[in-house]
């Protein structure tokens, strides 16, 4: 193949990068859903706050 | 008195407003002509002391001058309307809201006017350029440009003004959306100085007043969602 | 469930066409192997003004109907569009270096026109990361984004005539590289790309979608939970002072 660097950087680039991209959107997204489910689960257990002490 | 009457009338009082402020003192003008004179000054020194060089890159230079310095402007003429919440009590007025955004841009195509304006001979003298005889050419071209510079910048100004990164987010947004209008604004410069050879000069002066109509009217009709808040 | 088995499909369908692109189809006879950029670099394109169309159409429904999820529909264009159109532009400087000798070839339209498009829209998600409360978030975002897609045209036009009032038509631009006479296999793996890429784009779509109503949510309680301790220490607050404290007035 003539032109081989630029092939390679071209696909390389493009296809590494939506996969790289893909991969970061899928942790983040589990990030987020466990921070979420974590922040539920407190609210279901925290007790309504109380008086403050007079 | 008509829905269009009443708008106009309120786009003037605003515009009237601003203007007083200038003229009792807010020094918006004075800064920022200092500022572009000193960045076309400072264009000459990057360029080099070669004439025809400075005499060819002259209507960009003005272009990008005007550009910088309509930033600036724009940007103070929203801020002293947030400062002390003015812009606040704007809203709660019972008035239209593009009726506002026409007050502020006729505030900000006076302001941007009054640049473009000096500049253009600070420009002819500073790099040798010819302008009298193609002053009806660089005059619309100048009128145009202003009125799309102040469209936009007074659109982005609205965006940005309660932000706390404005001064960086400002240049962002609209430095990109002006590309076209700068240009269209630069090749119709150099045409009418250069005696429009190419006949080119009347597409670039449709393509302003196209960029201004559709900035106008998008600006017009979103100005208002900026405000509800 | 569906969205996995739309993300497996995409994975296939893009590797497998990325395999014909890069091994089964014949060279260009006029550009070489560089032509097998193109079928990269044109599904890239595409998906980019997709995206960045999605994302006008999704601000403007928001600025009707106020629902946060068109927002959220809007974010995922904006982000998804910046990679895409950022992809383009990569893989037409690949692919104008070997063709045109330049990778920056200033007369063709679509180049800095998209150039622009990519300014645009990282300065519209900038803008976003700087703006909070997602109502005025959402309201803002429409605005400046439907502002971007007005200019679009004005940008190409103005570009194009840059080029076409001075110079005289120089270099073919890509689309007349990808002509519909070409042979069938050419088109065909240039389909079979644009395809896989735009099922992948769907599956980061969703995902991306997902990922901005969990933010919101968190955010939204994040807030109220502030809310709800600045009420309570307002009430502390408000309990009168221990012992005559009200003397420096």
């Amino acid at each position: 193949m003539q032109n081989l660097g630029f092939i390679i950087a071209g696909y390389g680039v493009i296809l590494g990068g939506m996969l790289l991209y893909a991969v970061l959107l899928l942790r983040r997204l589990s990030a987020a859903r466990r921070a979420s489910l974590e922040i539920r689960r407190q609210a279901d257990t925290a007790t309504p706050p109380s008086d403050p002490p007079a | 008195m008509t829905g269009l009457r009443a708008d106009a009338a309120i786009a003037l009082a605003i515009a009237r407003k601003d203007a007083l402020a200038e003229l009792r003192g807010r020094q918006i003008a004075g800064s920022t002509l200092f500022f572009a004179t000193l960045v076309l000054l400072l264009f000459g020194f990057a360029l080099g002391p070669d004439a025809r060089r400075l005499a060819e890159a002259a209507p960009g230079l003005l272009w990008l001058a005007i550009v910088f310095g309509s930033l600036l402007v724009v940007a103070r003429l929203h801020q002293q309307e947030a400062e002390d919440d003015a812009l606040e009590v704007l809203v709660r007025y019972p008035v239209e809201r593009h009726a506002i955004y026409l007050g502020k841009l006729l505030a900000g195509i006076g302001a941007v006017g009054v640049l473009g304006a000096v500049l253009l001979p600070v420009v002819g003298i500073l790099y040798g350029i010819p302008l009298l005889p193609a002053w009806p050419a660089l005059v619309a071209t100048l009128v145009l440009g202003t009125i799309g510079l102040a469209a936009v910048g007074t659109f982005y100004a609205g965006v940005t003004v309660r932000m706390q990164a404005r001064e960086v987010m400002l240049p962002l947004l609209m430095l990109p959306i002006v590309a076209p209008l700068l240009l269209a604004c630069v090749k119709a410069t150099a045409a009418a100085v250069s005696g429009n050879p190419l006949g080119d000069l009347a597409a670039w002066v449709q393509l302003l007043v196209v960029f201004d109509v559709v900035m106008v009217v998008a600006g017009a009709a979103t100005y208002g969602h900026l405000l509800e808040e | 469930m569906a969205t996995r088995v739309l993300g497996v499909v995409a994975l296939i369908a893009v590797v497998a066409a990325s395999l014909n692109a890069l091994f089964g189809v014949p060279a260009d006879v006029n550009q070489g192997d560089a032509q097998r950029i193109m079928y990269v670099h044109v599904p890239s394109a595409w998906l980019g003004y997709l995206s960045f169309g999605v994302t006008a159409l999704a601000g403007i429904g928001y600025l009707w109907k106020r629902d946060l999820r068109l927002d959220a529909v809007a974010v995922a264009g904006a982000e998804i569009g910046v990679m895409f159109t950022a992809f383009a532009i990569w893989g037409g400087m690949m692919w104008g270096r070997p063709v045109w000798g330049v990778f920056w070839q200033w007369e063709d339209p679509r180049l800095t026109t998209t150039a622009l498009l990519l300014a645009l829209y990282l300065g519209y998600l900038l803008f976003r990361r700087l703006t909070d409360e997602p109502h005025r978030r959402a309201t803002r975002a429409a605005v400046v984004g439907i502002i971007a897609a007005v200019d679009i045209p004005i940008v190409h036009f103005s570009v194009e005539w840059w080029r076409g009032l001075h110079q005289g038509p120089t270099i073919g631009s890509p689309d007349k590289v990808l002509h519909p006479s070409a042979p069938g296999l050419f088109v065909l793996a240039l389909v079979s790309m644009v395809i896989a890429f735009t099922l992948a784009w769907g599956w980061l779509m969703l995902r991306r979608y997902q990922l901005a109503r969990i933010e919101w949510q968190m955010e939204e309680h994040g807030r109220l939970g502030r809310l709800s301790a600045a009420r309570r220490a307002a009430q502390a607050a408000a309990m009168p002072p221990p012992d005559g404290a009200a003397e420096g007035v």
